[in-house]
Parts: C-alpha cells; structure tokens; sequence
C-alpha cells in the first residue's frame, strides 16, 4: 500500500518535473519574443515618427482637415497616432506568436480565430470613429444652425441628432462584430422609431403653438424679420 | 497662359477681335435683363461723358440667358451704328462688348476671373467691376471708379458710400478695423459690389493659385484689394454716393454674411501671414471724395431681439466659445452676459481680443472653420446691439472718433493675436 502510494507519487512528481521542463524552455521562449517584440515595436515607432516628421504628414493632415476630425474625436495628431498603432499592432502580434508558442491545448485555435476577428474589430472601431466623428459634426451644426436663427431649444436639437447618429453608429457596430444581430436590429427600430413618432406627438399635439410660430417663421414674411437687424455691410 | 485653359473658344474669338483697349468695365449677371439693360446704358454713358478718347469694352459673364444676351449683344459695335449715342457727346473710340457663357450661374469668383482674365488679354489699363443689380449704378460712379486707375495710376480703388449710421456695422466694428490694423492699409469697404483695379493687379491676381478656394468663390473682391496691399501696389477709396442696395443681397442673414466676409478676411490672414506679421502701423488709403458721409435717418431696429440672441447664443454655445476663446476673455464675456440688458456694454477691447481669439482659432482649425465662423454671429450681435445704445445719440464726428479709437485697440493689441497665433504651432512641434 504504501509503497503503491509513494510510486503513484513519484509517478505525479515525474510528470510535473517533466511538464516543468517542457513548459519553462517555452515561456522562457515566449518571454524572449515578447520582449523582442516590444523592442521591435519601439523601434518602428520610432522610425516611422521620424519619417512621417520629415514628410510633414500634420501639416499635409491639417490641410486636409484631417487633423481637425482627429481632435474633435480627442485623438492623438496623426503623426502619433500611426506611429502609436504600428507600436500597438507589431506589440500585439508579437504577443500572439509567443502565447503560440507554450503550445496550450485550443490556445492556438482561439488565437487563429483572433487574427481571422481582427479585420472585422478595425471595421467595427472604424464604424465607431466615424459615427462619434458624424454626431459631434451633425450636432454641432444644429446646434449653430438653431442658435443663430433665434429656435427656443437648440440643445435638444443638437442632442437628439448626436443620439440619433450614435445610435446608428452603435447598432451598425454590433451589426459588424456579429454580436446579437437581430436584437440589435429589432432593438435599433423600436429606439429610432419609437423617438421619431414621439418626438412627431409632441411637436404635434404638445407644441402646436410652437409648430405654428416655427412654420410662421420660416414661411411667413421674411421681410418683416430682416428689418430688425442692421445690415453688416 | 492659365487663362487660356478655362476660356472658351468663342470668348477668346470676341476678345481676339476687341484688340487691346485702356478701359474695361465687367459684371456678371443671371437671369436678370432688365438690370443688365440699365448697367449697360449706364456703363456707355459714363465711357461717353468721361473717356471719350479711350479705348473701351465691356465684358459681361452670364449664365448663358437668352434675354440678358439678347440684351447685351444689342449694342455690340460702334455705338453710332447702334442709336445708342448720346445727344452732344461725340465718343472717338467703338464701344466693344463682350459675351462670357459660364456654368450657370457664375459665382463672383468665376466672374471676376473670366474678367481678370479678359483684361489681361486686352492688356487693359484700368479696369472697374460693377453689379446690376445694385440700385443705383450711375454713370458718375463708374467713372468714380476708372479715373483713380487710369489717371492717378492707382492699382484698386475701393468704393465709400454715404450711409445711415447703424448700418454696416460689421464693415465699421470689425471688417475696417481689423484688416486696417493687420494690413496697414485703411480701406473702408473691403467688400462691396463694385470696385476698380489696374491690369497689372489684374495679372497678378489672375497667376494666383487660389481659384479653387471656398473664400475666392464667395467674396473675391477683399482677397483681391489685401493682394494689392502685400504687393505694395497703390490702394485709393473713391466715394461713389448713397450705399446702394443689392437687389438679390444678402440683407441682413448675418450668418451668410459672416461666412463670407470674416471668412475671407480670415483666410486672407493665413494666406497673407508673412506679410501682416511683419507689417508696421497703417496709413490711410487715400480718398475722391468726401471721406465716408453718415445719415441718421429712423430704423426699425429691435435692441431687445438683438440682445436675447447674443445672451442665448453665448450661453448657449458656451462648450464652443470655450474650444475657441482664451479662458480670460471668454470668463470676461460670460461676466458681461449676466449683465442687465439696460447696463450691458462691450468694451472694445474685449470685443477686439475676441476676434483675434477667433482669427488664431481659425488658424489654428480648433473645430471646424465653417462652424467657427458661424460661432462669432452672437458675439457679433452682442456688439451691435452696444454699438446701438452706446451711438443712439451719437454725432457723425462722434462715431467717426470712436471708430478711431476702436482702431487703435485693434493695433494696440496686434501682438496678442500673433502670440495667439504662434502658440500653437510651438506645442506642435
């Protein structure tokens, strides 16, 4: 009995020295590429802010308007920012091949299935920056737009069109990433719909002094208006 | 030459049979026969009575309209052949006029590089831009125009006008004052609907690379008269009378106007940046003519309108204006919105920080700059409707002193907008 014990143990004690020495040379070679990884994303970080400095990639981003997208959405100028996402992709990948490495069971499988999901996260981010970069330039502009022509509310305007873009950003998204499509379809339509016929009741029925005044305004003597203004020039 | 590229064959083919003339005179219409018909008849009588030894032409860009057309083409040729001569008058010279078609209907940019273009083919020594549709285009005003190029050797004349003293106020509170101080050169009425320049401002204007631009497009005249004053070329105002009243302005759409008045103007600072940077203290275009004359005729004009829009607007945009303003100045604006209506006053020097806080954050595209623009529209309320309590009672003197004053805050303050200006690019690079 006791003897069956104490070969069942240095059985088990075998085996982990075994799995130990299998596994240790591995993350060690793991840790080795990560870390060379790192060094490697530095330096085309580096390199490629040196280059794009020499090109003037800002000014060229500046005059195209660019830069102008960048900073309403609160990213990095684009010289930074692409030299960020080369450090952040060749980091990453990296990681991956070195995870690839300790040959854990199904690790490989999900980190394939990883690389095969990728293209479809840089669309979903794209989706999601483009949709922010449209609802701040929509809603800024109802906003101008309502405040200069004298409208009671110009926030909620200027809301409801952020809302109604992020919404639209948000559900093209998860359409994107596969994430619960026919809910978040169903989901979008009951929300879009939903605001829409509200907000058309309460202009409607709520507000139809309001709706009277709005449509006196904007097809009634124009005339009349301009009269109360000197003119500029 | 670059405006072989754009001009059609059959412009090229009357322009070529014009030959080289001393004066020309272009407009631009559409769809309007019967303004074109008065412009006209008062462009010839004014070459009759004033330039009866000139060589002369006429180009007119329209949108391809058969009336207006059918209207200009009536008096091509020798104006005595045309019944179109003037009892007593005897002109030396044939009137010629020409036809430019463009895409329907031309912008002021288009038009006045089909003009400038014709002129330097024709190598026209004075040139004038007049409008149809103001009200009252005279043959004196025209001639107002020519006679500082063609005989005082002037390279633009701008127009003055005669005018009630609560209207132009943009031109008074910020367009004059602002380009005066930064250009160095005090031109009244930097945009308007009529102006004269000299065919070497036109070849010049006409090599620039700047056609495509938004701001050449809307207003092009302004870009025009600071190209002449970075060129060192001679600036002159020409009073023409009563400000006319166009008959498809803009009227009072201040957005519209700011758009595309303090655009331009902003743009011109980013395009011209070597030469106000450096430019000295400005002097006075000289002026024919009474210099600027002041009405006090009754308005119909709403204060209390006036001032809800700037109170709404500010505090309404206020995540806007605090992207745009410095925090000083605008925490000064927020502390003067919460004024009374009856004590609320702008003082220039805010009002003059203000936009050079605007013209930098142009420069330096905080937001967008079509947005940015559109942002100054109530703080440009604000300082009307001061202007309007503060002037109520004011003389023509009066105002002419405190626009002075409002002058020299605007050089007083020039290194704040170029301090503004630089302290950007240095936390870019």
């Amino acid at each position: 009995m006791r003897e069956t014990i104490l070969r069942a143990l240095r059985e088990v004690y075998g085996n982990l020295v075994h799995m130990i020495a299998e596994f240790l040379p591995r993350f060690l070679v793991m840790l080795i590429i990560i870390v060379i990884g790192l060094l490697v994303a530095f330096v085309l970080k580096y390199i490629l802010r040196a280059l794009l400095g020499v090109t003037k990639l800002d000014r060229v981003s500046d005059d195209a308007g660019a830069s102008r997208v960048l900073r309403m959405a609160h990213l990095p100028p684009m010289t930074e920012l692409l030299s960020r996402s080369i450090f952040w992709v060749t980091w990453i990948g990296f990681i991956l091949v070195g995870l690839s490495v300790l040959g854990v069971a199904g690790l490989q499988e999900q980190i394939s299935r990883l690389f095969q999901f990728l293209p479809e996260v840089f669309v979903a981010m794209l989706i999601l920056f483009l949709g922010a970069v449209i609802a701040n330039f929509l809603s800024r502009t109802a906003l101008l737009a309502a405040v200069n022509a004298g409208h009671p509310s110009p926030k909620i305007l200027s809301w409801s069109i952020r809302f109604v873009v992020w919404i639209l950003a948000i559900s093209m998204t998860m359409e994107e990433l596969g994430v619960a499509r026919q809910t978040v379809i169903s989901a979008f339509s009951i929300i879009f719909g939903a605001s829409m016929l509200g907000l058309a009741i309460a202009f409607g029925l709520g507000g139809q002094d309001l709706a009277r005044k709005c449509l006196e305004r904007y097809l009634g003597d124009t005339k009349k208006k301009e009269d109360k203004e000197p003119q500029p020039l | 030459m670059a405006e072989d590229v754009f001009l059609s064959d059959d412009l090229l083919r009357q322009l070529m049979s014009v030959g080289e003339v001393d004066l020309l005179v272009g407009m631009s219409s559409h769809n309007a026969a019967n303004t074109v018909s008065h412009a006209l008849d008062a462009i010839e009588e004014s070459f009759q009575r004033n330039f009866v030894r000139q060589r002369v032409v006429i180009v007119h860009v329209g949108g391809g309209d058969k009336d207006e057309d059918g209207v200009v083409a009536k008096g091509h040729g020798n104006l005595a052949e045309t019944g179109l001569r003037l009892p007593g008058i005897t002109s030396l010279r044939t009137s010629h006029r020409v036809t430019a078609n463009v895409p329907d209907p031309p912008s002021r940019g288009i038009a006045l590089r089909t003009i400038l273009a014709a002129a330097d083919l024709l190598r026209a020594r004075a040139c004038a831009v007049v409008s149809p549709g103001v009200s009252n285009l005279t043959p004196d005003s025209i001639a107002s125009l020519l006679r500082p190029v063609y005989r005082e050797k002037f390279d633009f004349a701008a127009p003055l006008y005669a005018r009630n003293k609560y209207q132009g106020l943009l031109a008074r509170n910020l367009l004059y004052p602002m380009s005066r101080a930064l250009f160095g050169c005090g031109i009244r009425e930097l945009f308007s609907d009529e102006w004269g320049f000299s065919g070497r401002l036109a070849s010049l204007c006409l090599n620039q690379d700047v056609w495509h631009e938004e701001a050449i497009q809307a207003r092009p005249e302004a870009w025009m008269a600071v190209s002449a004053i970075s060129s060192d070329f001679r600036c002159c105002q020409a009073f023409l009378g009563e400000k006319p009243q166009a008959a498809k302005g803009l009227g009072t759409d201040i957005v519209e106007v700011l758009r595309q008045t303090v655009g331009t103007l902003f743009w011109c600072l980013e395009t011209q940046q070597s030469w106000w940077w450096d430019c000295g203290r400005s002097q006075p275009a000289p002026a024919f003519g009474p210099d600027h004359e002041l009405t006090a005729d009754p308005t119909d004009l709403d204060r209390h309108r006036i001032f809800e829009m700037f109170r709404s607007g500010v505090t309404e945009l206020e995540p806007i204006l605090s992207s745009i303003l410095d925090p000083e100045t605008h925490s000064e604006i927020k502390s003067i919105v919460s004024r009374e209506e009856g004590k609320f006053r702008f003082k220039s020097d805010i009002w003059v920080r203000t936009l050079y806080d605007f013209a930098a954050s142009y420069h330096h595209a905080v937001i967008n700059r079509d947005h940015l623009v559109q942002a100054l529209a109530p703080l440009y309320r604000g300082m009307t409707y001061s202007f309007l309590v503060e002037h109520s009672d004011s003389s023509p003197a009066d105002m002419e002193a405190a626009s002075e004053l409002l002058c020299g805050e605007f050089e007083l303050q020039k290194p704040y907008l170029m301090e503004r200006w630089k302290a950007k690019i240095e936390v870019k690079s």
